[in-house]
């Protein structure tokens, strides 16, 4: 029984970090069945016997994973290195060719199996977590990865749920429990889980343990928000639905343990299966190294034939003539086969402009940068002592290539912490800080909270620093009792009491629970509910409240209300919502209030707070008597009864009196707002994909400055079927290219229209729009024939966000980004939601230091805040992509410049294949001589100090123009060697052809003319290196001048007596350096060969320098930005820091009316020499910051107004409330609801749910719900 | 062009905070200069100062080495005279191998217009004969002209051994394709008895290669040293009997076997042969008057259509003519004062409209 339905058990992370082919397949999409599981998967849960066998199963060890080993060159060498035993072919020396492949290859074995061993052990730390797993009828410990299909498993409180599993009780009654599923859809607020009645009373282990149902169940699928199954215990069948199964990655709260039967484990789990495949990553550096190395193949070809031609053609005319000199080989026979063995005698000799130490060189880089990125100081949390982590090290100068930034939100831009930030009592507006920046102050910066401690209830971690509202609340004002009391009363939160005045509230939505809290730190404290009552310490004596009846939540009222009676008997209606609706519902006496209130809620919503109007309306019992009559026979009705019921609430939710309202602060992680200001400028485009509800996301781009109130339009689709979407898509179109800024003609394009049409015309659009889309528009907008449509309006938007999106679907926008944009595209995310939309993207990152660590398994980088990613990406990802760019044009260089002299020399030398250097030296060239000073270089160097690319984002553009080091820089590198050799060849011949030595004898012999030429190779590549080390550290210094040193070093010895004397055939060289280097004439060809090959590039590099400078020539000197004295306060989020003296606002730099407008896509910066850069760049901040300063300062436009009741909230707490269900009441008071509460609230709550979803995009539209 | 000091201060003071958390503290990257990338670094900047301050100071040295160059080429007495063809009945005669025991010899008689001052050096030299191909550079063994291993000839194909088995010595096509003709020099100084130009055969190797590189094998004497092995084939006399007057310029110690065994790098080559013994008439080198070389012609060059020519040459501090050198250092000197003066005026210029650029 065990074995047909577990099926193979493997560790848990195993599948996140499995590291699939290249080219594997790329995402799977579809739902995947999994070829192991029979079509309906059989888990049972047996006694004893049967789950020793199953355990046996589990200890099941996991393959031994393999090392990656090949690289992409690697076999080409191999075959050379074996042409090169053949006698009549090798031209050198094993040991010139296997020397350095031993090296590189034993270098990168070593580097992997580190990669390999340090991936294990994070792996192990997560398949090592503890669970309680019920074996043998007591509680174990096992390791997450030995947890198995089958298994009962305890959970505890706040614990992470590690497999799918089914609820079979828990410690609260009726077997409910609650989750929050943030980390699977980045929903914030609770949901509710029910186990089934049967199985909920088996509370304790004994019971339990016996326990021996078996599910049958769909098979693992990537389904979250579905689940269907039965439960065959006791000779009976249950139905299960998703309400009774708690997924992988949500985390228990609010309940104090849980059991549950494992149903799907490690990566069959819902979470796992949406996460997408991994794929090898690889940066477009590297794709386009291995297109050079190709061509560069080719090119290694092509000289072999044009030589080996030139062989057969000399061995014709000259060398079967000066045979009595040197006979032909016995093999050869004619002159064509010997051009053909010299063809590979020259593939050999030549092989070294294909370096192979390239590929490890570059291994090297990216393993320096990563350590700088781990070692960031600037990058370190110290509030989650948590630092940057490079999990990767190959995907490096990536970051300084990144176009699109696809980020979630919950987690990731926001904390999930919503705290009570400020309030207006009847026309008076309370919270506001001294600071001037409000919000945006450091907590440190802020004067002393205000005391709490004349309540001996209140919440410790309450912060509120007005004191004039807690001054108003103790002088007695009725009114703001009155609001206080309406945030005691008026919510569906619970309450909970352990121990005498420790209160602790379980809320649905955190802005709930943020509003409940600052009512009890405001002295009216929400202490305990019955079904029928609530109990509030009101300025410290407890008053009970009758509560009537809960008007609760939904979508379309955006409200909720309670109706209680007071113990004077008074019956008051309180209401909660969103001002939209409930400014009209307004006793029209309260005019002026009204207008008031409005400013204030202007005022909040400017801020990026999410706003409540907050109002009370006193009801006679008459009234109400009759009012409640109609209200039971609506809920009794049996048609239409979610519509009788809401126009009975609308009839009682009128003509109330306004109290105010409370502004509620989404907490932004630090920065954020920051970080997404200087990102833009760096021309990067963020778009957010969160799970969350549109309202919620739309008003985070508030809050965060993604979308503005200076924006054109912000466009809404929000389409459920494909043809709305299609006209909704549409109409933005036209919408851009008909705005009078419109370059264009304004003609709309035709649907069937090309998409480099569309680009090239909403290209042109001016103005700044941006784009919301639904997740299921974009179920639609992501098919095939609409997906270009989508992706043109989409980038032709400043900000886009998507919500209701599933894990995949963010998958699939990042891809149909990568697809069409040729773009590098970075995603981030917290939340095992962002996982699969991680591991897509060409880099991923994960937040770290969150409780769960899945995105941060799947990413490549990962550090605890999100605003490190401007650092990461201006100051990392810049400097390595500098970094890489500089190195690989070096490299191919001094290879060219140091292969190419053998051609030149073909010419002079019969064609033979003859090596102008000494083999030693063609052997330790790329190794020991000119290999660390470039990667001194490569690691260390800076062209701007990092406070620069922080102020000046502006430099980041030339990494996502890809402008460093592309084809024609390539070339360029090229023709350099190219010209280096020619020098170095022609001008020591021109030398040697008739020059003799000071003591008259012969100059010209070939070992004098390879140590020459040899000498004047390194000192060049030497001197040229020092032209592009930018940065000169003590360590550049100690690898040149030591490479030079070591060169001579080397020379000498090798030429030395000694080693002569013991190897004479091997070291044929002796006595040669100090009889050539002793010459005057070879140091002056030495410094002529120097300055010819130096002057033209210093030449050129001074005039581009005066005539054409990049942005980085002109702001990396002391000359910019004043110097040392207008040193600039703070690096960090200087620019774009909305209302502070920004650092850009220099006075010394002339403003120049007539300079144009900086042109968008340019990194040139146009032709006046004196920092022109700089003052577009100025003005362009400029222009910037007024936007933004403008945006933080104007309020009251009332099309910004975004206000919604609760965002994250959710409707059906108010009937579980009602029914009593979810309380711990003596038996004897749960007897009096009995009759009363509906034995099946989940199911109308079920029944409501499908209600508001049943939309074609059902699945795509609420990830995670039954 | 300036290293400019720029004010990075390491950050050295490593304060470490109060360890409120192991764990936690441990994780908190070290304040050094290298980790946080600060390291203190002058950054490369091309001012133009500096830039033009070096391009003319290059100029300069360039032009005025260049200048110095020619000068000194120009006082060179050079004389060379090819006499491949002068000796072309020599030359038939050395086309068919089965010749080589006649004996040709040929006079080739000049006038020196003017007096070689100081030492005089006289080159063979040669056209077209490839001693840099691949396969004959390494056709030679050092470890027995070391004189350690006669026997080892393992390098040495296609002249290894020779048909008997026996060991070659010298092996190698370098060894076996040594020039040997013989160029004497003799002075007409009354237009009647020629007097022969004394000639030195010592001092025209390299020391490393004469002490270091070549060596006898050691024996009573070096016929017997030699015993075991054969001469090359192209050889007329063995090695042991390469110099009859000076009996220790015998074997792999002979000057000329070690000049020619140090092989060109290019197919046109000259290589010392001997150089003026500057005593009698000659003390101050050799004087103007009719001259005349004699040579034995042996070596056969015709064949892969090269020529023969013998070189007399006086030389300079920096060695022989030099012309070349000279000639691209004066070019390489204008070409640089040039590009500065346009750079510098590109870079008046743009000064102007910078400062325009400003007062607008």
């Amino acid at each position: 029984m065990a074995g047909e339905a577990v099926g193979k058990v493997r560790p848990w992370e195993e599948n996140l970090q499995e590291e699939s082919e290249e080219g594997s397949e790329g995402l799977t999409l579809g739902p995947l069945t999994s070829p192991v599981m029979s079509p309906s998967c059989r888990v049972s849960h047996g006694i004893a016997g049967t789950l020793l066998g199953e355990m046996a199963l589990c200890a099941k060890k996991r393959p031994p994973e393999e090392e990656r080993r090949a690289r992409a060159n690697d076999r080409e060498y191999n075959e050379k290195f074996q042409y090169a035993l053949i006698p009549q072919v090798s031209s050198l020396s094993w040991f010139t060719t296997i020397v350095p492949l031993v090296l590189v290859l034993a270098i990168t074995a070593v580097k992997d199996a580190t990669d390999d061993y340090f991936r294990h052990k994070s792996d192990n730390q997560v398949n090592n977590r503890q669970s309680q797993v019920l074996i043998n009828g007591s509680l174990q410990q096992e390791p997450w990865m030995n947890v198995c299909v089958g298994d009962i498993i305890k959970l505890e409180n706040n614990q992470f749920v590690a497999a799918d599993l089914l609820l079979l009780s828990s410690s609260e009654p009726h077997g409910l429990c609650y989750i929050e599923t943030a980390e699977l859809d980045g929903e914030t607020n609770m949901k509710v889980r029910q186990a089934i009645p049967v199985t909920s009373e088996l509370g304790d282990i004994s019971r339990l343990a016996k326990f021996d149902g078996e599910v049958v169940c769909e098979p693992p699928n990537n389904k979250l928000d579905r689940f269907s199954g039965t439960l065959y215990w006791k000779e009976s069948k249950f139905p299960l639905s998703n309400q009774n199964m708690l997924l992988r990655g949500c985390v228990l709260r609010n309940t104090e343990w849980c059991f549950g039967l494992v149903v799907f484990a490690g990566p069959d789990t819902k979470l796992m299966q949406n996460s997408g495949r991994t794929k090898f990553k690889r940066t477009s550096i590297d794709r386009l190294m291995n297109t050079l190395v190709l061509w560069i193949f080719g090119f290694l070809v092509c000289m072999g034939v044009i030589l080996a031609i030139g062989n057969a053609i000399w061995e014709h005319e000259v060398g079967t003539r000066f045979q009595a000199y040197l006979p032909w080989d016995e093999a050869v026979d004619s002159a064509f086969f010997s051009g053909f063995l010299s063809f590979w005698s020259y593939i050999i000799i030549l092989n070294t402009v294909v370096p192979i130490s390239l590929y490890v060189s570059v291994e090297v880089i990216r393993l320096g940068h990563s350590y700088f990125i781990n070692w960031d100081k600037k990058m370190f949390c110290v509030k989650k002592r948590t630092p940057a982590e490079a999990r990767t090290t190959t995907l490096n100068e990536e970051l300084g290539q990144v176009e699109y930034v696809f980020s979630d939100k919950t987690g990731t831009l926001t904390q999930n912490i919503m705290v009570f930030s400020k309030c207006s009592i009847s026309g008076r507006s309370y919270g506001d800080v001294f600071d001037v920046l409000g919000h945006k102050a450091e907590l440190g910066e802020r004067p002393e909270p205000v005391d709490f401690s004349f309540n001996p209830l209140a919440d410790k971690k309450f912060l509120f620093w007005d004191p004039t509202l807690l001054e108003a609340v103790k002088m007695g004002d009725p009114h703001t009792h009155e609001f206080f009391r309406l945030l005691s009363l008026c919510h569906t939160v619970m309450s909970e009491e352990k121990n005498e005045g420790e209160l602790y509230y379980k809320a649905q939505s955190p802005d709930e629970g943020a509003l409940v809290t600052a009512a009890r730190n405001f002295g009216f404290v929400f202490r305990s509910r019955t079904p029928k009552t609530i109990t509030v310490h009101e300025m410290g004596i407890a008053v009970t409240y009758q509560l009537l009846a809960i008007l609760d939540f939904n979508n379309i009222r955006k409200r909720m209300s309670v109706i209680v009676r007071n113990p004077e008997g008074r019956i008051r209606l309180y209401c909660k919502g969103a001002d939209t609706i409930l400014l009209d519902r307004l006793h029209p006496s309260t005019q002026e209030l009204l207008s008031t209130t409005t400013d204030h809620l202007n005022e909040y919503a400017g801020e990026g707070l999410r706003t409540l109007v907050l109002a009370y309306k006193d009801l006679d019992e008459e009234y109400y008597g009759e009012w409640a009559q109609r209200r039971l026979q609506a809920s009794l009705a049996q048609d239409s009864r979610e519509d009788r019921l809401a126009s009975v609430y609308e009839e009682v939710e009128n003509d109330m009196v306004l109290l105010g309202a409370t502004a509620i602060e989404d907490k932004l992680q630090q920065g954020v707002p920051e970080t997404i200001a200087l990102l833009t400028l760096a021309n990067i485009k963020i778009w957010v994909l969160t799970g969350d509800k549109q309202e919620t996301a739309v008003n985070i781009g508030y809050s965060c400055k993604m979308l503005t109130d200076d924006m054109t339009e912000v466009f809404v689709v929000t389409g459920h079927t494909v043809l709305e979407v299609r006209e909704e898509l549409r109409k933005a179109r036209e919408k851009m290219m008909d705005s009078p800024h419109a370059v264009g003609n304004g003609l709309p394009c035709p649907e069937k229209c090309s998409s480099a049409k569309l680009t090239s015309v909403l290209e042109a659009v001016a103005g700044e729009y941006a784009l919301v889309i639904n997740g299921h528009s974009l179920a639609h907008a992501l098919e095939a024939d609409m997906e270009l449509e989508f992706l043109e309006t989409a980038c032709a938007c400043k900000a886009v966000i998507c919500c209701r999106v599933t894990p995949l679907q963010k998958a699939q926008v990042v891809e149909l980004v990568k697809k069409h944009k040729k773009a590098v595209t970075l995603a981030i995310g917290d939340g095992a939601n962002d996982v699969s939309m991680i591991k897509t993207a060409h880099i991923g990152v994960g937040i770290s230091g969150q409780e769960g660590i899945q995105a941060v398994l799947a990413s490549d980088y990962s550090f605890s805040q999100f605003k490190f990613l401007q650092r990461l990406l201006l100051v990392h990802g810049r400097w390595s992509y500098l970094r890489m760019c500089k190195f690989l044009c070096y490299f191919f260089y001094k290879n060219f410049a140091f292969t190419m002299v053998h051609f030149w020399f073909g010419f002079f030398c019969g064609f033979s294949a003859q090596t102008v250097y000494d083999q030693y030296f063609i052997t330790l060239y790329n190794i020991v001589y000119t290999s660390l000073p470039v990667l001194a270089m490569g690691v260390f160097d800076q062209d701007v100090p990092e406070q620069r690319s922080m102020e000046y984002p502006k430099l980041y553009e030339p990494g996502q123009l890809n402008l460093l080091f592309n084809k024609r820089e390539f070339f360029i590198c090229i023709a350099q060697g190219i010209y280096t050799s020619v020098l170095m060849f022609f001008i020591p011949y021109g030398v040697f052809a008739e020059a003799t030595r000071d003591d008259g004898t012969q100059l010209a012999d070939y070992q004098s003319f390879a140590v020459t030429v040899a000498t004047s190779l390194v000192i060049v590549v030497s001197v040229q290196i020092g032209l592009d080390t930018g940065y000169w550290t003590a360590i550049n210094h100690f690898f040149i001048w030591g490479s030079l040193a070591v060169y001579f070093a080397i020379l000498f010895a090798m030429h030395s007596n000694g080693l002569f004397d013991m190897f004479p055939n091997q070291f044929r060289f002796v006595g040669n350096a100090q009889n050539t280097l002793a010459q005057p004439t070879v140091w002056l060809t030495i410094t002529l060969t120097t300055v010819v090959c130096i002057m033209p590039v210093v030449a050129f590099r001074f005039l581009k320098l005066s005539l054409k400078p990049d942005l980085s020539d002109t702001v990396s000197g002391p000359l910019s930005a004043g110097g040392a004295g207008g040193r600039l306060s703070e690096p960090h989020g200087a620019a774009g820091h909305a209302g502070g003296g920004h650092p850009l606002s220099l006075g010394q730099t002339p403003v120049q009316p007539g300079a144009a407008v900086p042109r968008p896509r340019r990194y040139r910066c146009g032709p006046f020499p004196t920092l022109p850069g700089q003052v577009r760049y100025s003005q362009l901040v400029r222009k910037k910051q007024k936007a933004q300063h403008r945006c933080l300062r104007r309020v009251g436009r009332t099309g910004s107004r975004r206000s919604g009741y609760a965002f994250s909230h959710q409707e059906g707490f108010g009937e579980l409330i009602m029914s009593g269900k979810n309380m711990r009441l003596s038996s004897l008071a749960l007897a009096g609801f009995a009759t009363r509460s509906s034995s099946s609230w989940i199911e109308s709550l079920r029944r409501k749910k499908s209600d508001s979803a049943s939309s074609p995009g059902g699945g795509a539209e609420k990830p995670l719900r039954g | 062009m300036l290293l400019m000091p720029q004010k990075y201060i390491s950050v050295t003071c490593r304060t470490k905070m109060k360890r409120t958390s192991k764990d936690g503290q441990s994780k908190l990257p070290d304040n050094t200069a290298l980790k946080q990338q600060q390291l203190p670094a002058s950054r490369l900047q091309l001012s133009a100062t500096g830039v033009l301050s070096c391009f003319f100071a290059t100029g300069v040295f360039c032009l005025g080495m260049g200048i110095i160059l020619i000068l000194s080429a120009k006082s060179i007495k050079e004389i060379e005279i090819k006499y491949t063809k002068i000796c072309g009945n020599c030359a038939k005669l050395r086309e068919d191998a089965t010749n080589f025991d006649k004996v040709c010899t040929c006079s080739i008689p000049f006038y020196l217009p003017e007096t070689m001052q100081g030492n005089v050096y006289m080159y063979y030299k040669l056209y077209g004969f490839y001693q840099n191909l691949y396969r004959y550079i390494l056709s030679r063994s050092n470890s027995q002209l070391v004189g350690t291993d006669l026997k080892d000839v393992g390098n040495c194909a296609p002249f290894s051994k020779s048909h008997d088995g026996t060991p070659i010595a010298p092996c190698g096509a370098i060894a076996n394709s040594i020039f040997n003709d013989t160029i004497i020099l003799s002075y007409k100084l009354n237009s009647s008895i020629p007097i022969k130009v004394p000639m030195l055969r010592s001092g025209i190797t390299w020391w490393t290669d004469k002490y270091v590189k070549f060596q006898n094998p050691s024996s009573i004497n070096l016929s017997s040293a030699f015993a075991g092995t054969t001469k090359p084939p192209s050889w007329a006399k063995p090695v042991y009997e390469l110099d009859e007057e000076d009996p220790g310029n015998n074997g792999f110690l002979n000057d000329d076997f070690i000049v020619w065994m140090r092989t060109a790098a290019f197919p046109t080559f000259k290589k010392l042969y001997r150089r003026l013994n500057r005593i009698q008439y000659f003390i101050e080198g050799l004087p103007a008057g009719n001259y005349s070389f004699n040579i034995t012609y042996n070596f056969p060059v015709t064949r892969f259509k090269g020529e023969k020519s013998v070189v007399l040459s006086t030389l300079t501090w920096s060695g022989g003519s030099n012309l070349f050198l000279g000639l691209a250092y004066t070019v390489t000197g204008a070409v640089t004062w040039l590009a500065s003066f346009s750079m510098m005026a590109i870079h008046l210029m743009l000064k102007d409209r910078k400062v325009l650029f400003i007062q607008q």
